[in-house]
């Protein structure tokens, strides 16, 4: 694959190097209810060649997190109270609004969950991946429509040439985040941030297009940001993995050992609740009560009160990211030297796997 | 295209048969004799009143004065009015006043419309998107009557700025006045659809992604949020134009132009059943015509009918 990029992209990426790292994060909401934090101090990085998984229930704060440090995110009522992320050094929040759409949508692109609606409905699908070439490449307009119709193709959508011409609504729902992610992909990004991109896809489809992912992900060292409820993506592509609770990182493991291993409770909980031939006569074991919403986030560690080993001081504080292994760190008091035998020191990354 | 316009058309013609039938015997259900009430207290001969009667054959049962009526329309043989006026002359003179009348009153219906709804949109809760909601409720409360008879005491008796009435002024001198009535009255409902259109687009989803592809913020805007966010207006817009003959019957009455709706309303009055057919019709084809016109419009712009 030969796309000629100017500047910034010809450099060409290091495995291993760190694409984009988030520190503290933290996201607030202004509603009638008062001020709500959504996200809080909330830190990750990505390498390149690296797939990382942000793994929550709806509400947790894993879209708004990215959305805010991609300036994406309604402001007000969002508001950015603290933190960095960012790109190969640059910081992206403190950027001006031009400077950073120099690299949201270009170097760091987004796939969304939704891609009926997160497609422009009367604006052909060629037209959409165009923009990009035409906005941030200033080809001219049938020079970006064929490329456009050259990465329909990449996503291998039958018919590129004749479907450049389609609207939204004429493809189906698996062809029509192939779309998304040829245009997310169009100008060879450094960093791909996938927005639950699969969920509202059946299993197969699901499986093709992570797939797809993980192909064009080799071909150039691409850093992946994969947003998911669903932990089986996560056992499919993941290497690292977030997990994200009330606003709060609990836990961060290689995917891996999260897997085998969890520490966390919650972690435990969503692996406890995954259905096997195991449990077969069994009830599904689930974790009791519902994630709180943000008016009502229990104080100290969120997730006390549903947590099988909550103890009086866990109500004292919000527990910090403390490490339990090597590369991996898990917000529990009550987990701090309890670390099932893993010592495997990096994830498949290191091992030489990408 | 062609083939959706034509079975559209054909589809009115038993609709536009019965809603100017529907008019008619309305007329025709009303009490009294036109003939001897336009002759007042004047003593009419009866062999006169009898030949008067044939010429518009009010000595004829409903279906089959409907059907004549009907028949001189299609023929293009239009006839006189009772008091001996040429209806064909008659429309020639008159189709302009209203045609003039509408085109101002939209004019100043869209551009207000248009400006205010789009900046309530983009400022939401803003002073003007709460000002819109005031003129709203204001439009809502105030009747037409109200607002025309305070307009013309006000503007054109006390301030003598306008023509009170008629149209010695011309154009658009003389159509100032009601026109700007009308738009007061009408562009507070386009512009809430505008205001909401915009509120709805600038929140979904594919302006996120236009963002999220860095594109600026005009961009985004022309290419992706107005697109989108003018559609409902195309359809409010149609039904409104649709609207402007029965609003014509009442503001041309009230400024006295001389356009097709105050025909209408002098053809009431003087129960003319073949002049109220005639006008029903032509309101019935301009309302059936402009639909298709939006319906096709509607079709170009919105790939989602097109294929639907």
């Amino acid at each position: 694959m030969t796309i000629d990029l100017d500047g910034r992209g010809t450099r060409s990426l290091t495995p291993g190097e760190v694409l984009l790292e988030v520190e503290n994060l933290s996201v607030d909401f202004d509603t009638r209810h008062g001020r709500l934090r959504a996200v809080d101090g909330v830190s990750w990085r990505v390498r390149a060649g690296e797939t990382l998984a942000i793994l929550g229930e709806s509400g947790s704060g894993k879209s708004v997190s990215v959305q805010a440090l991609t300036g994406i995110l309604e402001m007000p009522p969002g508001r950015i109270v603290s933190g960095t992320a960012r790109y190969r050094g640059d910081d992206l929040i403190a950027m001006e609004a031009r400077s950073r759409r120099r690299v949201v949508g270009d170097r760091i692109t987004m796939v969304f969950q939704d891609s009926l609606s997160a497609l422009n409905p009367v604006q052909t699908v060629g037209r959409q991946i165009a923009e990009c070439f035409e906005v941030h490449r200033g080809l001219s307009r049938r020079e970006a429509m064929r490329r456009a119709a050259e990465m329909l193709d990449r996503v291998r959508i039958p018919a590129a040439r004749q479907r450049v011409k389609d609207y939204p609504h004429e493809f189906s729902g698996g062809m029509r985040q192939r779309v998304m992610l040829a245009m997310a992909l169009a100008l060879d990004p450094d960093v791909l941030i996938a927005d639950e991109p699969t969920t509202a896809l059946d299993v197969t489809v699901q499986a093709q297009v992570l797939e797809l992912i993980a192909d064009l992900q080799t071909d150039r060292q691409m850093g992946v940001v994969l947003i998911t409820h669903d932990i089986g993506v996560v056992a499919d592509v993941a290497d690292t993995v977030v997990v994200m609770y009330a606003g709060h990182v609990v836990e961060r493991a290689a995917a891996r050992e999260l897997l085998d291993h969890p520490v966390h409770p919650y972690t435990e909980g969503l692996l406890g609740s995954i259905p096997s031939a195991d449990l077969k006569g069994h009830d599904l074991p689930t974790i009791p009560g519902t994630p709180p919403s943000l008016r009502t986030v229990p104080s100290g560690c969120a997730f006390r009160t549903r947590c099988p080993l909550t103890v009086a001081e866990c109500a004292s504080a919000v527990p910090p990211l403390i490490p339990v292994g090597p590369g991996r760190e898990t917000a529990c008091i009550r987990r701090t030297s309890e670390v099932p035998g893993v010592t495997i020191p990096h994830s498949r990354l290191a091992a030489g796997g990408a | 295209m062609i083939r959706f316009a034509l079975r559209r058309i054909l589809a009115a013609i038993p609709i536009g048969l019965l809603v100017t039938l529907g008019v008619f015997a309305l007329v025709f259900a009303m009490p009294g004799d036109p003939l001897r009430e336009l002759a007042g207290d004047k003593p009419v001969p009866p062999s006169v009143l009898a030949a008067e009667r044939a010429q518009f054959h009010l000595d004829r049962p409903l279906l089959v004065q409907y059907g004549l009526y009907l028949k001189d329309i299609v023929t293009g043989h239009f006839g006189e009015t009772f008091d001996g006026r040429d209806i064909g002359e008659q429309l020639r003179l008159r189709i302009p006043v209203t045609v003039k009348l509408a085109l101002l009153a939209n004019a100043f219906q869209f551009t207000a419309g248009m400006l205010f709804g789009s900046y309530a949109g983009f400022r939401r809760n803003g002073a003007v998107d709460r000002l819109l909601m005031l003129a709203t409720l204001f439009v809502l409360a105030v009747p037409f009557l109200v607002l025309a008879f305070a307009a013309q005491y006000l503007f054109g008796v006390q301030l003598k700025w306008f023509p009170v009435s008629g149209t010695a002024d011309g154009f658009p001198m003389s159509y100032l006045l009601p026109a700007m009535v009308i738009g007061l009255l009408s562009f507070a409902g386009l512009a809430r659809v505008l205001r909401t259109s915009i509120v709805e687009t600038v929140n979904s989803d594919f302006v996120k992604t236009a963002r999220a592809k860095g594109i600026g913020e005009q961009r985004v805007l022309w290419r992706h949020i107005l697109p989108n966010a003018l559609l409902p207006v195309i359809t409010f817009i149609g039904i409104d134009l649709a609207g402007i003959f029965a609003g014509a019957v009442l503001t041309e009455s009230i400024f006295n132009l001389p356009g097709l709706g105050q025909f209408l309303f002098q053809a009431i009055q003087l129960k003319e059943g073949g002049v109220v057919v005639l006008l029903s019709t032509l309101a019935f084809i301009s309302f059936i015509v402009i639909n298709l016109i939006v319906d096709l419009l509607y079709g170009v712009l919105d790939p989602r009918v097109r294929s639907g």
